[in-house]
C-alpha cells in the first residue's frame, strides 16, 4: 500500500511540554487510551491538560468523574494551574458526576448514561476519572465476559462518535496481562513516581501505542504550576539533522595550544580539559568561550559552583569581557544548582539555551558539578544522559569543552574520575609538577580524534592574561606525568638527546 | 457570617427569581426556585451525594444566623423540604431572610472552594438570561 493510500491519523496535542515528541507528534486522534499510575502520581492533572488542550466548544470535553477525587475538590485543586481556563468550563469543558448511576446501577447503565451525554455533546475528548473505580464495582457482581463486553461497547460507542478517550486508574503493573482494558486500549500512558534518598523521581512511560512509533523508555517529568513538564529520554533532538564533518578548526584563545592542537580544535568535537584544582581548567574554558565571542561564535557557560555575574567578573580580571556579549545576547552563562532536578530535565534547560542563542561553542564547567547538582537518584543516568547530548549536540556542529577535575596522583596520571574519554573526541590533560622546589604546571595533548597533534610535555602559567604557555618543551626532566620529575643529567648522551629533541621541536 | 459578596450574589438571583416568577409569590418561594435551578447543574457536577453535602452544610451555617430555619431540611436528592412551610410558621420578612441567608451560605461555600471565577461561571450558566460578571463582587468589596 502506498503512502497515499493509508489513513492518516491526526494527532491531538497533549499540552504537556515534551509529552508530544515522546508520543510520536501527539495522541492518535479518536483512540481509546489509559491513564494509569498510582496515587499523586498526576494522572488527573495529566487528563486536564489534555482535555484543556484540545476542548472547544464546538468539539467539547466531557469529563466523567467517578468516586474518585470530589468533583468540587478537584476544581479547587486543579484551577490553581496555569492550562486551567476557566473560560472553558461548562462550555467547552464539561464535569459530569456518574458516582450515584455507578453505586446504584449496573454496567449497562452506566454505559446507558454516557451514550446519552456523549449523544448529546458530540465531544471530541472523554475522560472518564477513575475508571479502575467502574470496574472494581462491576466486579463485585459481573463476570469477566460482562465486563470485558462493557469495556469494548465503551470503545465502540466512543471511536464511533470519534471522541478521543482517557480513561484514568490506578492500577499496579501486574494487572496488565490479566485486566480486559488494556487489551482493548490503543494507548497506555503509565506514571511514576519514586522516592530516592531524600528526592522524588517522576517518571513516564509509553507503554503501548497503536499506529506510531513513541520513544521507548522511562522519560522523566515533573508537575509544576504549569502542570506536567516532561523530559524525552530523546532530549528533544531525534529530529536535528546531522551536519556534514567539518574541516574548520576553531581557536581555543591560546596560540600554542591551537599549535599543539594540530592547528585547533575541530568543529564539532567534544573536547575534555581534565586537571587538579587550581590548574587553570575554568580559565582555558573562558578562553576559548571568549575567543568563540571574538570570531562570531555565539556561546553558552554551563557553570555549578560559582553564579554568572561572579563568573564574568573573574574572566574581566583576565581582560576577557563576557559582559558586552551577554547584553548582546550573544553569550549566556547558566547557573544550575537545581539539586533535585533530573539530567534530562538540566540537558533540557542547556540545549533550550544552545538553540535560543544558536550557540556554536559550549562550555561545562564541571561535569563534577554537574553531577552533584543531579538529585542522587539521577546521578546514574548521568553518563548515559550526558552522552546522548553531547553526540546530538555536535553532531550538529556545537563544539563542547567540558572541565573536570581529577585527584592529582604521584602514582599514575588520570584523565578523569570518570570513565567518559569515550565522550571526547579531545583531551588536554593540566596537571602540577614538582619542579625546582616549585609547584608547576604542566599541560600535554593526550587525544586528537581528529588527526595528529603535538605530543609535547609544556609548561605554562596563569597570568593576568589567562593560560599562557611558556617555553618550549620540557626536555630536561623525565617522569614528567609522574609530577615528581627528575632532571636528566646534560652531560653525554643525555645532552645529546636533549639537543636532538630540541631540534625536532623547532622543525 | 457570609461572605457579603455572596450574601450580594444571593440577593440579586432571588430579587430575579422574585421577578421572573409572578409577582404576588413570596420570597421564599424565590429562595427555593434559586436552590432548585443551582441543583441541577451541582448535581451534575458534584453528584446528589455532593450537592446534599454542601447544601446540608450551608443549611447547618445558615441556621445558626436564622433559627427559624431550623424546620427545613435536605431530602435524599438534594431538594430543600419545609422551606414553604417556613413562611406560614414565622412572619414573611422572617422567612425570606432566611431563605437568602441560605442561598448566601451556599453561594459562599461554593466561593470558599473553587473561587470567584468558577462560581460566577456557573451561575451565569444558570441565568444566561441574567447579566452577571466581576463586578458583582468587585462591587461589595469596594464597598
Amino acid at each position: 500500500m502506498s503512502t497515499a493510500d493509508k489513513v492518516k491519523i491526526n494527532k491531538l496535542p497533549t499540552g504537556v511540554p515534551g509529552l508530544d515528541e515522546i508520543l510520536g507528534g501527539g495522541i492518535p486522534e479518536f483512540s481509546f487510551n489509559i491513564i494509569a499510575g498510582a496515587p499523586g502520581s498526576g494522572k488527573t492533572t495529566l487528563a486536564h491538560q489534555i482535555v484543556f488542550a484540545n476542548a472547544t466548544p464546538e468539539r467539547p470535553a466531557l469529563y466523567f468523574t467517578i468516586l474518585g477525587e470530589p468533583a468540587i475538590k478537584m476544581l479547587r485543586y486543579q484551577q490553581q494551574y496555569t492550562f486551567f481556563d476557566q473560560a472553558k468550563l461548562n462550555n467547552a469543558v464539561r464535569f459530569i458526576n456518574l458516582s450515584q448511576v455507578v453505586l446504584e446501577k449496573d454496567l449497562d447503565a452506566v454505559l446507558e448514561e454516557i451514550t446519552k451525554e456523549v449523544e448529546k455533546a458530540s465531544p471530541g475528548v472523554v475522560v472518564v476519572d477513575s475508571f479502575r473505580t467502574v470496574v472494581r464495582k462491576a466486579l463485585g457482581g459481573t463476570t469477566e465476559v460482562e465486563l470485558q463486553s462493557f469495556i469494548q461497547r465503551l470503545a465502540l460507542l466512543l471511536t464511533s462518535w470519534q471522541a478521543t478517550t482517557f480513561l484514568v486508574g490506578e492500577y499496579v503493573e501486574g494487572e496488565i496481562r490479566d485486566n480486559p482494558v488494556f487489551t482493548v486500549s490503543d494507548g497506555l500512558l503509565w506514571l511514576y513516581q519514586a522516592s530516592e534518598r531524600s528526592s522524588i523521581v517522576r517518571k513516564l512511560q509509553i507503554v503501548k501505542l497503536r499506529g506510531q512509533a513513541s520513544v521507548p523508555g522511562l522519560h522523566t517529568f515533573r508537575i509544576t504550576h504549569a502542570g506536567l513538564q516532561a523530559f524525552s529520554r530523546t532530549l528533544g533532538l531525534a529530529g536535528l539533522v546531522r551536519k556534514m564533518p567539518s574541516t574548520r578548526r576553531l581557536s581555543i584563545g591560546i596560540p600554542e595550544l591551537d599549535k599543539m592542537l594540530g592547528g585547533g580544535i575541530p568543529e564539532g568535537d567534544s573536547v575534555l580539559v581534565a586537571g587538579a584544582s587550581g590548574t587553570g581548567k575554568s580559565v582555558l574554558a573562558t578562553q576559548f568561550i571568549a575567543e568563540g565571542i571574538r570570531q562570531g561564535d555565539p556561546g553558552i557557560v554551563v557553570v555549578f559552583e560559582e553564579r554568572p555575574q561572579e563568573y564574568a567578573e573573574r574572566a574581566s580580571s583576565f581582560g576577557l569581557d563576557l559582559k558586552t556579549p551577554r547584553n548582546e545576547k550573544k553569550l549566556e552563562i547558566l547557573y544550575l544548582r537545581p539539586l533535585d532536578l533530573s539530567v534530562d530535565e538540566t540537558m533540557h534547560e542547556i540545549l533550550d539555551a544552545v538553540q535560543k542563542i544558536g550557540a556554536k561553542r559550549l562550555v561545562i564547567d564541571s561535569l563534577a558539578g554537574f553531577e552533584m547538582a543531579l538529585a542522587p537518584g539521577f546521578r546514574a543516568d548521568f553518563r548515559e544522559s550526558l552522552y546522548r547530548m553531547i553526540t546530538a549536540l555536535t553532531g550538529v556542529g556545537v563544539t563542547i569543552l567540558s572541565t573536570v577535575e581529577v585527584n592529582e596522583s604521584f602514582t599514575e596520571f588520570p584523565f578523569s574520575t570518570y570513565s567518559i574519554s569515550f565522550l571526547t573526541d579531545d583531551i588536554v590533560r593540566l596537571r602540577y609538577v614538582c619542579i625546582d622546589g616549585q609547584l608547576r604546571k604542566i599541560m600535554v595533548v593526550i587525544k586528537m580524534r581528529g588527526g595528529n597533534h603535538s605530543k609535547d610535555i609544556r609548561e605554562y602559567e596563569i597570568t593576568s592574561k589567562g593560560v599562557v604557555i611558556i617555553g618550549e618543551r620540557l626536555t630536561d626532566y623525565q617522569g614528567l606525568i609522574t609530577g615528581i620529575p627528575e632532571r636528566l643529567n646534560r652531560s653525554g648522551n643525555n645532552e645529546e638527546r636533549s639537543h636532538k629533541a630540541k631540534a625536532k621541536s623547532k622543525s | 457570617m457570609s461572605l457579603p459578596e455572596s450574601r450580594h450574589l444571593a440577593q440579586r438571583l432571588l430579587n430575579y427569581e422574585a421577578v421572573a416568577g409572578t409577582n404576588s409569590e413570596p420570597t421564599e418561594s424565590a429562595a427555593f426556585r434559586v436552590c432548585e435551578r443551582l441543583r441541577q447543574p451541582l448535581t451534575t457536577l458534584a453528584g446528589v451525594a455532593g450537592f446534599r453535602s454542601l447544601l446540608s452544610r450551608a443549611l447547618t451555617l445558615a441556621r445558626a444566623e436564622a433559627p427559624s430555619l431550623s424546620a427545613v431540611q435536605v431530602a435524599a436528592d438534594g431538594s430543600l423540604k419545609g422551606l414553604d412551610e417556613l413562611a406560614s410558621q414565622t412572619d414573611k420578612g422572617q422567612a425570606r431572610d432566611g431563605g437568602a441567608i441560605l442561598i448566601a451560605q451556599l453561594l459562599g461555600l461554593l466561593l470558599t472552594f473553587i473561587g470567584d471565577g468558577l462560581t460566577l461561571r456557573l451561575v451565569q450558566d444558570v441565568w444566561p438570561e441574567a447579566a452577571f460578571d466581576g463586578r458583582v463582587f468587585e462591587k461589595e468589596r469596594k464597598a
